[in-house]
């Protein structure tokens, strides 16, 4: 095993009860002698057992034991999702499921040491709690030393979203430890007042928070809260959570209602991917701008892993609800606008890695890239060569759809162009594929029938 | 003293917040008035049969474990 300080993971350095490593392409995490006493008593007590069965709590096995360290090695999870690349339902049902761990952990003599929105992410087509060593013990009569940040990172971010849309969620990418309380109190309207959670939760916390923020010796008095009160104060945040529901919310379904072929058109290009994709016996596949994933989905039973982005919050949010109803264990919605990727953010800007390392690391088999071309040139302004060196930096193959000039949503991009229209005579087929030719090979070519779009396989020059 | 005990036992390894430990309290008093209305309103709705029952994909607060088996490890 190779030395685990050198490859401890960016993510995990702020616990001293221990860090995740990479043991070759495996992830495994070492827990310090100061942590024994709580993961013996977490391991015996069955308590991680429970949590691992319901498939709440990442599973892991113990690999080694000695009187340095413990190693322990979870259950790889194929990618990683942040907190602002998840729809409103997802960030709930986060929120929702830290609750219900901390409830459990309360009733068996532990707390949630932290409430951080990282702590979540989605496998198997579900949120699961990944931070294994999060649990202390309880003291009698403390109140929750993670609330404040359960606020910050979940419950603040939900409500304002409720309030403002899901673009709010997106500030979580510039706070990495959550939403400053002030801040929340402070976009919320003034009739959140009248409710006593908001008000208690939020402004309450704000003002409170405000008033105690220079007591540098720690010299006032923590009050002391019993467990039953500390169970109605989770409880009453689980049942507000649940009920939450967003403004914007748009009508799920029907998001190919806009598209402008027919029945038959759509189909044919259901079966052409099917065709494509199949008999490559891929392991990884990643639809970019893929919608609530109904393309994705027609290889879903043939495919391992499928991760499908959309820059749409709600057709993210549709596509997990079908995740949810449909039981899929393979699929992965999330959040991701193609003109700007999430970030590496955190200390040394490599805490949470960037939308990009994450895709190159996943190293997906065949990137799908349906009728997202002519937005990235004509709303972005990107030219092919651009968007080629995007794809080619973590996809094998790609296939990839091309909506000629003759399209009618490229007909309308470019007619907005107005006065400009001449700047984009470059988009037509030809250029595109000079463009897409610096990274990529044309493995095959055709036009989709009934419209006037032509599918693409690359094939990538510079990558294995 | 109650808060220094706090703050020795366990490990600052992040910072509470000072307010929000203290407002847990106050948060508490608000949810319990709550809880124990909405449970009022429910039993009165329930005997005079207008309750209805909740409809949603959202799990309970509350970890059920009878389906668990405790002396099952995991290593």
């Amino acid at each position: 095993m190779k030395q685990p300080t050198s490859n401890a993971h960016e993510a995990s350095f702020r616990d001293p009860s221990g860090y995740i490593f990479h043991d070759g392409d495996t992830l495994r995490r070492v827990i310090n002698p100061i942590y024994f006493p709580q993961y013996n008593q977490l391991k015996d007590s069955g308590f991680y057992n429970t949590l691992m069965n319901k498939g709440l709590l990442i599973p892991h096995e113990e690999t080694s034991v000695s009187e340095e360290k413990i190693i322990i090695t979870p259950e790889p999870i194929p990618f990683i999702t942040n907190p602002y690349e998840w729809s409103f339902e997802q960030f709930k049902h986060a929120a929702l499921l830290t609750l219900q761990i901390q409830k459990y952990a309360l009733s068996k003599g532990f707390i949630l040491k932290d409430a951080s929105a990282y702590n979540v992410t989605f496998h198997k087509g579900k949120a699961v709690f990944i931070d294994t060593l999060s649990f202390d013990f309880y003291q009698e009569g403390t109140p929750w030393r993670a609330y404040k940040q359960f606020i910050t990172h979940f419950f603040g971010p939900l409500v304002l979203a409720k309030f403002h849309g899901t673009e709010i969620l997106k500030m979580l990418q510039t706070h990495i430890d959550g939403l400053p309380v002030k801040l929340i109190a402070s976009l919320l309207p003034g009739k959140s007042k009248l409710s006593s959670t908001l008000y208690t939760n939020i402004h309450l916390l704000a003002k409170m928070e405000s008033k105690h923020s220079e007591d540098y010796k720690a010299e006032t008095k923590v009050a002391r809260l019993s467990k039953k009160a500390q169970d109605n104060v989770l409880t009453n945040l689980f049942d507000y959570i649940k009920k939450l529901n967003l403004k914007e919310a748009s009508e799920w379904g029907n998001y190919y209602e806009k598209t402008n072929y027919d029945d038959q058109a759509f189909e044919a290009k259901k079966e052409l991917i099917r065709k494509w994709v199949l008999p490559m016996k891929i392991d990884k596949l990643i639809d970019v701008g893929g919608n609530d994933g109904t393309f994705a989905r027609t290889v879903l039973s043939e495919v391992n892993d499928v991760i499908v982005t959309d820059i749409d919050s709600n057709a993210v949010g549709y596509n997990y609800h079908q995740v949810q109803k449909n039981g899929e264990q393979n699929m992965l919605p999330f959040v991701c606008d193609v003109l700007q990727p999430a970030p590496g953010i955190g200390f040394n800007n490599t805490e949470r890695n960037s939308l990009l390392d994450r895709l190159s690391q996943y190293a997906p088999d065949v990137t799908l890239a349906l009728a997202l071309i002519h937005h990235i040139t004509l709303s972005g302004n990107v030219p092919f060569e651009k968007s080629a060196e995007f794809f080619a930096k973590f996809s094998r193959h790609l296939i990839i759809e091309f909506p000629k000039r003759e399209d009618s949503w490229v007909t309308s991009l470019l007619v907005r162009k107005r006065e400009f229209i001449n700047h984009f005579d470059f988009y037509n087929e030809a250029e595109f594929e000079k463009g897409f030719a610096t990274y990529f090979e044309v493995e095959k070519k055709v036009v989709i029938e009934g419209t006037h779009r032509v599918l693409y396989h690359f094939k990538n020059k510079t990558l294995n | 003293m109650l808060s220094m005990d706090l703050f020795t036992i366990i490990p600052m390894y992040f910072d509470p917040g000072l307010g929000a430990m203290i407002v847990q309290a106050v948060v508490a008093t608000a949810a319990g008035i709550l809880l124990f209305s909405k449970n009022a309103l429910y039993k009165v709705k329930l005997f005079f049969g207008l309750a209805k029952k909740e409809e949603d994909s959202y799990d309970s607060i509350d970890i059920e474990e009878e389906d668990t088996d405790k002396n099952e490890t995991t290593h």
